[in-house]
């Protein structure tokens, strides 16, 4: 454990701070309002901690459905980590696989398009990773223990908590565009997920656009780099 | 504690943690060929867009209708974000633009 890489990566988690805890919050409270004790709550964000098929089973749990097919919906929800995993792979080089476990369970969208934002922080930099997602997580429990507790008190639909996260999301996007390319790519990926996630309910719009999007980027830049 | 709930957590988490373990676990022992890595480089463009766009595009019922709310609140975000590229001002920005038009769009 490298200590300035660790404090570097609790800095930068700053910004998911600010949106983990408003909605961590939200789910705190919702998940009180489906049953659940504050306990499992906490447990919940701890073991888990994927904020969207969190919500996804708060919603199923307060339908009265059983376990086995929120579990399913959960793997569903949550197999595009295979993508960010992966993409991830590529800069870590001689690492146990005890260290790749303690790093791949914290993985969120959040977590990941902030560590890409700035790849040389995180190339063969575990330490770094690892502060930057322990201080994401540790604000996501935080908020859901806060608002199982409190909830009462805040309306988490209020202020301007609802586009927190998506700033967020965007300000990543526009990290990411620094050639021509890549506004294609943008573009090409925005009209896709609008058409899998009208054509496909559920959540397979995020993995296919991934796939998809990620495909033509490699097919434009290899013709690119032919023409050169 | 009830027994149901802790096995729903425990079965949640096993099913989320392994699409995010073994890819990382794995491939890195693994020799990458050239091609798989350039399309890799595009997932986070791929993956940001695949959340950002359909969040202005889509209703809470998940069926297509502008939102205009959040449309209205993102312009200035990503006008910011392009010139200042700062993760914190943009979601403190954000969050006081989409407060602000929330008293002119109800």
């Amino acid at each position: 454990m490298d200590n300035h890489q660790f404090k570097e990566g609790v800095k930068a988690a700053l910004p998911i701070v600010l949106g983990y805890l408003p909605v961590g919050m939200a789910f705190g409270v919702l998940a009180r309002k489906a049953g659940l004790t504050t306990f499992e709550v906490g447990l919940m964000s701890l073991l888990v901690y994927a904020g969207a098929s969190q919500f996804i089973a708060i919603e199923m749990i307060s339908k009265g459905i059983s376990w086995f097919p929120i579990v399913i919906a959960t793997f569903f929800v949550n197999l595009r980590h295979l993508l960010m995993s992966s993409t991830l792979s590529l800069y870590f080089q001689k690492n146990r696989v005890r260290t790749f476990g303690l790093l791949s369970a914290q993985l969120t969208d959040e977590s990941f398009a902030v560590a890409m934002s700035n790849t040389s922080k995180v190339t063969n930099r575990p330490s770094y990773l690892f502060g930057l997602q322990m201080t994401s997580q540790l604000a996501w429990i935080a908020g859901s223990i806060g608002g199982a507790l409190f909830g009462k008190l805040i309306d988490h639909k209020e202020y301007g908590i609802p586009f927190a996260l998506p700033s967020l999301f965007i300000c990543l996007l526009v990290i990411q565009i620094n050639k021509v390319r890549h506004l294609w790519v943008m573009v090409i990926a925005g009209i896709s997920s609008i058409f899998f996630k009208w054509a496909f309910p559920g959540n397979w719009s995020i993995l296919l656009t991934g796939l998809l999007a990620s495909g033509i980027g490699m097919v434009i830049e290899a013709a690119w780099r032919d023409k050169r | 504690m009830r027994i149901p709930i802790l096995i729903l957590i425990l079965g949640m988490g096993i099913v989320t943690f392994l699409p995010r373990f073994l890819p990382m676990a794995f491939l890195t022992r693994w020799l990458i060929p050239e091609r798989v890595k350039m399309g890799l480089g595009y997932i986070p463009i791929a993956i940001l867009s695949a959340i950002v766009f359909p969040i202005l595009f889509f209703n809470e019922g998940a069926e297509v209708e502008i939102q205009p709310h959040y449309l209205l609140s993102a312009i200035p975000v990503f006008i910011f974000a392009w010139r200042v590229k700062s993760l914190w001002a943009s979601v403190v920005l954000g969050m006081l633009v989409y407060w602000g038009l929330g008293f002119f769009l109800q």
